[in-house]
């Protein structure tokens, strides 16, 4: 008995030690990349670690990443990058655990609709003449210029627009006679015309389910960024014009039909499956199915045989009243809190600017957002990226721009949710939804 | 000289004692008590968590959760978890310890394969539950299927999903809870049994009146200690169905988790917070009373 005792105080005693060594240790690390700064006198100790979060994409995405920090490191030997891959569904729990404790990494990836609650917050640092400076900001879209900006001033770098379209299976389409859908931005399938063939292709024998009409149920920001263009599409809104309420906009007969529609898919024809097995479109499962340029990459390394042109194709996205799609995608700040804002925009300066942001294009396949990278890659003048650049230019709209964004994003979720999954009556859950963000707006005025 | 001696004596004892004691005490002032603490301070208060912004407003935090559907609901949902959880996997781990109490030669192995559940990760196991409850490609309908029985969509189906999170919830449970009944029917005499069968009582009866109710202190804890756990239920429901589907699984502690990091208002969240402690409080005392044993052999 005594002798265990005796191992259990050891043991206490090891792990109170090792605690805190970890913690001072941590402590160190910022004051050892101070002190040389102060004496300036030799210049190798001058070393600037910097910490950069962002959340864990596909192989080709961290591929990309960790490319441009060693082509950075190497070009400036005195800067250190320190990466950290978070997982995606983690992340903005991470960074907002982390900016409240005042322990960020120097460089975050946000996604750009956040951006307003964390400039409200205090804790971005402001990039405008940084951006004005070295950006060249006429070689980005006016749009995405205006959806980094917060009350005038400049908050984010961008790097690339993530898009999304309508992905169909094109054998499918010619095994029921169903005239394929035009590739031509300008000629995009309505809803109707898209119900229509989902009708015709959904065979549950079969096991093929007819559309996925925005990427299904899940967490996180994506319901909001694939299920608002639907709403847009009938021809609603989702807040007023300076963003006071969702009263009247939410809730108006435009978003109900929208609403409708979409409950119709999953629980009146039931042409929309409720669940899916993974990877359903390029397995054959999924006939419809409305997805990220982000696919493309994925598809063309995990499914060889299921090749673009012959198997499937892309399409816009289908319109109803109107033509939409929601703009923005992870774009890359400086918490305001940072030791080294300077090292730190010399680094996001590189990833965003022509140099950086072509590299990141050709290794992940994305739609770059600087004139100058797209001149530069001839793939983006031909099909399939003509679908999204085009989109891009001419329909592409920004998310609400309001420091409640996170209560909006989830009011959407739900109310998809609610409306899909739970049947619930159309009216009822939008009245829900309308209260929870005008809640949330009145709770930001006080 | 003899007195002054025993006196130090025991003041150096007194010293050792705290000693010994302070490094737990600190450990539970820093991590529990000054957290606690503040988690209330926060309650009262309208306070946002990245910016920091904070304004007092008393009690406002409590009464507008109490009129929350969200957070009611939550509390609906966490119940019957909580209230279907609590007897039938008590009543499985009993049956389990009863199944591997006698020494037979493959003891060892079910012992194990009933345990294994418990050390297997929580992402893990939802992860892969996860799999196998797929509505069209899941093992659990192929196996329904091959009987007859029609398809169930314990992942989609809001009506259902819960029970879906309770069947996970006990296979990943139940085995631990199954090693502590095993600990407490072998602290049970053997000769209580022997003299029961020289009086002629069948298994049965030996069972109801010498088994449960020699077991009624361990039923006790157990019981306490799976309330606990099933009032605090978020790990499984993380991993399985992230509050879904249209949030018919979203329970007390995920409600607090979305409220504080995803909305970011930690007043509001940890005054939600706080009114789980005090639930969980009510009850644990409830039934620490309720089932005090006086049985003694």
């Amino acid at each position: 008995m005594k002798r265990f005792f005796v191992l259990m105080l050891a043991a206490v005693m090891i792990l109170t030690l090792a605690a805190a060594c970890s913690k001072s240790g941590g402590e160190q690390a910022p004051a050892s990349s101070n002190q040389p700064q102060e004496e300036q006198s030799s210049p190798k100790a001058e070393t600037v670690t910097l910490k950069f979060w962002r959340p864990s994409g596909n192989d080709q995405e961290n591929g990309a990443i960790d490319k441009l920090i060693a082509n950075f490191e190497a070009a400036n030997p005195g800067i250190k990058v320190e990466l950290e891959n978070i997982p995606f569904d983690n992340y903005e729990t991470k960074i907002r655990t982390a900016l409240a404790g005042n322990n960020a990494a120097d460089i975050i990836a946000i996604d750009a609709p956040t951006m307003p609650s964390y400039v409200s917050a205090g804790a971005l640092y402001d990039l405008t003449s940084f951006m004005e400076a070295d950006a060249n900001l006429s070689d980005i879209p006016d749009g995405i210029v205006e959806s980094m900006k917060y009350n005038g001033k400049i908050y984010l770098a961008p790097i690339n627009e993530a898009n999304i379209a309508m992905f169909y299976n094109k054998k499918m389409f010619e095994a029921k006679g169903i005239p394929l859908p035009s590739k031509n931005v300008d000629e995009a399938w309505t809803w109707d015309q898209v119900l229509d063939a989902a009708k015709k292709l959904n065979d549950p024998a079969a096991g093929v389910v007819g559309i996925d009409p925005a990427d299904g149920f899940g967490g996180g920001e994506g319901p909001a960024y694939f299920k608002t263009p639907i709403l847009w599409q009938f021809g609603a809104e989702v807040l007023s014009p300076d963003g006071s309420t969702a009263k009247g906009y939410l809730d108006s007969n435009e978003a109900k039909e929208a609403l409708r529609f979409y409950q119709s898919l999953y629980q009146g024809s039931k042409v929309a499956s409720l669940e899916l097995p993974p990877d359903p479109f390029p397995t054959g499962k999924l006939a419809i199915s409305v997805n990220g340029i982000w696919a493309l990459g994925h598809f063309k390394n995990n499914f060889p045989d299921f090749k673009l042109g012959e198997d499937w194709d892309i399409a816009p996205l289908p319109k109803m009243k109107r033509q939409a799609m929601a703009n923005g995608s992870w774009t890359f700040g400086i918490t305001a809190n940072s030791k080294h804002p300077q090292e730190a925009w010399k680094f996001i300066n590189y990833m965003t600017n022509t140099e950086g942001a072509k590299i990141y294009a050709e290794m992940t396949g994305v739609m770059p957002v600087r004139y100058s990278v797209v001149d530069q890659i001839p793939a983006m003048k031909e099909y399939p990226y003509t679908v999204f650049v085009g989109q891009t230019q001419k329909f592409s709209r920004p998310r609400p721009v309001t420091p409640a964004y996170p209560a909006v994003s989830a009011a959407i979720r739900e109310l998809f949710a609610d409306v899909g999954q739970g049947n619930r009556d159309v009216d009822a859950a939008a009245a829900d939804a309308v209260k929870k963000i005008d809640t949330a707006l009145k709770s930001l005025k006080k | 000289m003899a007195l002054g001696k025993s006196y130090s004596l025991r003041k150096s004892d007194e010293r050792t004692g705290i000693i010994f004691i302070l490094p737990a005490f600190i450990l539970l002032v820093v991590f529990v008590f000054i957290p606690m603490s503040k988690a209330f301070y926060y309650s009262l208060h309208d306070y946002m968590l990245v910016s920091g912004s904070k304004s007092f407003v008393g009690l406002k935090n409590y009464s507008a959760l109490l009129q929350d559907a969200k957070f009611v609901n939550s509390i609906k949902h966490t119940f019957y978890f909580a209230v279907i959880v609590i007897p039938v996997q008590t009543a499985i781990a009993l049956g389990l310890a009863l199944l591997i109490k006698p020494q037979h030669r493959y003891t060892g192995f079910f012992r194990t394969a009933f345990f294994v559940p418990v050390v297997i990760s929580t992402a893990v196991a939802g992860t892969v539950f996860k799999l196998i409850y797929n509505k069209d490609y899941g093992l659990l309908n192929a196996l329904l299927s091959a009987v007859g029985v029609p398809k169930i969509s314990l992942l989609s189906n809001p009506d259902i999903a819960m029970n879906g999170v309770i069947i996970l919830g006990i296979w990943k449970a139940v085995g631990f809870f199954m090693i502590i009944y095993l600990a407490g029917l072998n602290n049970i005499p053997q000769d209580l049994y022997e003299s029961a069968r020289v009086d002629g009582a069948t298994k049965i009866k030996q069972f109801v009146y010498i088994t449960l109710p020699l077991l009624k202190r361990t039923t006790a804890f157990i019981i306490i200690i799976t309330t606990i756990d099933a009032i605090k239920l978020s790990g499984l429901v993380f991993v399985l169905t992230s509050g879904g589907p249209n949030s018919s699984t979203e329970t007390i502690v995920y409600f607090i988790f979305q409220t504080a990091f995803e909305q970011m208002q930690m007043g509001y969240a940890s005054a939600a917070a706080f009114i789980l402690f005090f639930m969980i409080l009510i009850i644990s005392v409830v039934q620490m009373f309720s089932l005090r044993s006086k049985v003694n052999y």
